[in-house]
């Protein structure tokens, strides 16, 4: 095996070698030119420049985009409304009655996303915690079941978005199994309740095993003869679990929150490859609103679509900073130790 | 309370046979150590003792009880980890009354116990803050604090000293000592450190290879080991071993020395070897043993001294004071034939 992979390694290693050398003399006379920190910029300078075009150029435009109206594509072209956009989107009569907010339907997105957050996340975090706790006492073939957990991971969000269509179909795989049993078939996915629930579990579905096999992590770095000591004392396997298990695995429990909670605000490709928002609104969710507002309806707005997208990533930087502040917050206690 | 007696305990994980079959009784309130070289199966025996661990045949009885079936919790037994296994988000008082909660104490009641220990400790004023806020002596304190709020039948200790430096080591030796004359209790104590085993056990057992090599008193261990093994790993520096041709009352080395054996001990002629401590060799001039000085190491009050006999036998001789050798002298040494002792061609004690 390993002489395999030395080959392999030597073979793939060789014309990097050969380029390397290749590279030596011309970077050592740039650098006699350019100076040590002229240096740092050059290899700096591709990865900014990627950084700037896709990623701040981007967040900049959208913020102008905000400020503006009309459907014209360039920016030049567009009348300037200042806050307008926002005042659209965040208008109402009367706030106990969502019909009669000016744009009922980002209204009705962000009660979606609010109920399906707060719904995912204790979900997902239930059962990657349960599932980490299985995964952590199988003392038998664990990589074998860490990697079938993990699975649906690395599946494209579209393909598990048709995986489960295909399965929860009118006429998909579950309704010709419960035909098959002689049951009554269900509209998984016309039904408002059993949609968002489906929408729900695809998602948990999907990120189980990235969550739980954090959540796993943790659980093996709690030392075993602490459960020994626990054992000698007799304590309840309750009592260990809420009071030895989870208050080490708080840590990794927090960042998974967190994570989980990003994750989902942003929920949009598995969802909308599955349902596609229906049935009606009963799974539009904010990002999908976004895209629809801004690209996909014909009555393009995107001034409206920057100005939804910036309230939610609002949100977002509030959580990422929280996350940062947490993982700082465990490297100082790591440091401690 | 607290006598433990084990009956052919066997533990073999998979194919790999650990514990081969170890008898043994250890009498209420007595401080037994297990002693033996790394891997000799000493933790896996005291977590057999514990519960931790299934044996996979034998009996283990506590009173005349049979527990083996019975779970950790049920046998009454505390254990003292070696790494503590203190629970690092508790502070030291509820690291100390978490076992106590297990089994719905009244709240007087464990505080009193806390208190006790504590005082008994020395950990009083430690006793809000956590593991991690303490040294490694302290921690070791809160272990064994730990421990004793639970007022156990017996007391189980893995190597409890191993992570402490060699001066705290010594005292906390000396307090462990005390805390069991102050508390009667059973204890059983693992280390592979001969020394700790010497100064603290009431008996001890050597192990080796998942067998019991000798029971008994520190001295006598000393002054009759049963056997070769036990001859060279008790006592510091090891005891002098040399194979040679038993013959009329003497013994030959292979380089031709010729040696006395005590007086009265029937040795059959034979192959034999011979064990003489290193303190038990003195110098005489035309003594029966000499030897060309490798090595001196001068402690002071004594020096111990390398030497060569030739044919492979080396030699370790402790001098009392400072001897004006050099390296490369010969030196001529004789001991009082009483001291020897004489193991036979299967490695027992003869006589
Ligand atoms: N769970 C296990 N599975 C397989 N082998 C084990 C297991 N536990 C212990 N052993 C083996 O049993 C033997 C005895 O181990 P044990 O831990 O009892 O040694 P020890 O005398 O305590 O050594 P040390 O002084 O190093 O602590 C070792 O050879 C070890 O490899
Ligand atoms: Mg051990």
């Amino acid at each position: 095996m390993t002489g395999v992979k030395e080959v392999l390694g030597a073979v793939v290693a060789a014309p990097l070698g050969w380029l390397a050398r290749l590279l030596d003399t011309p970077l050592r006379l740039w650098q006699r030119l350019a100076g040590q920190n002229g240096m740092v910029a050059f290899f700096l300078l591709p990865n900014m420049a990627i950084f700037t075009v896709f990623v701040l150029l981007p967040l900049v435009i959208n913020i102008a985009y905000s400020m503006t109206t009309g459907a014209a594509l360039f920016l030049p072209e567009r009348t300037y409304v200042g806050a307008a956009q926002f005042e659209r989107l965040l208008r109402c009569t009367d706030y106990t009655d969502l019909m009669t907010c000016q744009e009922d339907q980002f209204w009705i997105a962000l009660r979606n996303t609010g109920t399906f957050v707060v719904l995912q996340v204790t979900l997902l975090i239930v059962a990657a915690t349960i599932t980490a706790l299985i995964l952590n006492r199988a003392l038998r073939a664990l990589s074998f079941w860490r990697a079938v957990f993990f699975f649906p991971v690395l599946l494209s969000p579209v393909v598990v978005g048709l995986i489960w269509r295909w399965i929860l179909d009118r006429n998909g795989v579950l309704n010709a199994a419960l035909v098959g049993m002689g049951m009554d078939p269900v509209n998984w996915l016309l039904e408002r309740n059993y949609a968002f629930s489906a929408a729900i579990g695809v998602t948990i579905w999907a990120h189980l095993g990235f969550f739980a096999l954090i959540l796993l992590a943790g659980l093996q770095a709690i030392p075993r003869d602490l459960y020994e000591a626990a054992e000698m004392d007799g304590t309840k396997p309750a009592r260990v679990f809420w009071r030895i298990t989870l208050p080490l695995l708080m840590p990794n429990m927090l960042v998974v929150i967190v994570l989980a909670l990003i994750r989902a605000v942003q929920v949009f490709d598995e969802a909308y490859v599955l349902t596609g928002g229906g049935p009606g609104t009963a799974t539009l969710f904010l990002t999908q609103y976004i895209y629809e507002v801004g690209f996909a309806s014909l009555l393009k707005n995107p001034g409206l679509a920057a100005a939804a997208s910036i309230l939610m990533g609002g949100v977002l930087i509030v959580l990422t900073l929280l996350q940062l502040a947490l993982g700082r917050k465990n490297e100082r206690k790591g440091k401690l130790k | 309370m607290g006598r433990i007696q084990l009956h052919d305990i066997r533990k073999s994980f998979g194919a790999v046979d650990v514990l081969k079959g170890i008898d043994l009784t250890v009498d209420e309130g007595e401080l037994v150590v297990f002693v033996g070289p790394s891997g000799c199966g000493k933790s896996t025996l005291l977590r057999m003792i514990a519960g931790l661990d299934q044996p996979t045949a034998g009996r283990i009885e506590i009173d005349g009880t049979d527990v083996t079936p019975r779970s950790a919790a049920d046998r009454g037994l505390a254990m003292v980890f070696q790494s503590y296994a203190l629970y690092p988000h508790m502070t030291v008082r509820a690291n100390m009354a978490f076992g106590l909660q297990n089994t719905r104490m009244p709240k007087a009641e464990i505080d009193t116990r806390i208190a006790e220990a504590a005082r008994m400790l020395e950990i009083e004023p430690l006793l809000e803050r956590r593991p991690g806020q303490l040294s490694g002596g302290q921690r070791q304190r809160v272990a064994i604090g730990r421990a004793i709020v639970r007022r156990p039948t017996a007391f189980l200790l893995d190597e409890p000293l191993s992570n402490l430096d060699a001066e705290l080591r010594v005292s906390m030796r000396a307090e462990l000592s005390a805390l069991h004359d102050r508390l009667g209790a059973t204890m059983i104590h693992v280390t592979h450190d001969q020394v700790e085993a010497m100064t603290m056990a009431d008996r001890i057992v050597v192990l080796r290879a998942g067998k019991v090599e000798q029971v008994d008193t520190p001295l006598n261990l000393f002054n009759r080991p049963a056997n070769l093994f036990v001859a060279g790993f008790i006592g510091a520096p090891g005891m002098n071993l040399w194979a040679g041709q038993a013959k009329g009352g003497s013994v030959q080395l292979d380089n031709g020395a010729m040696l006395p054996l005590p007086v009265g001990l029937a040795v059959p002629d034979g192959a034999v070897t011979l064990g003489i401590r290193p303190q038990h060799l003195r110098p005489q001039a035309g003594g029966p043993l000499q030897a060309k000085v490798r090595l001196i190491e001068a402690l002071g009050p004594e020096s111990v001294v390398h030497a060569d006999m030739g044919a492979g036998n080396g030699l370790l001789a402790v001098l009392p004071g400072q001897p004006d050798l050099a390296r490369g002298a010969v030196i001529e040494l004789g001991y009082d034939p009483q001291s020897v002792h004489v193991f036979g061609a299967d490695g027992q004690r003869l006589g």
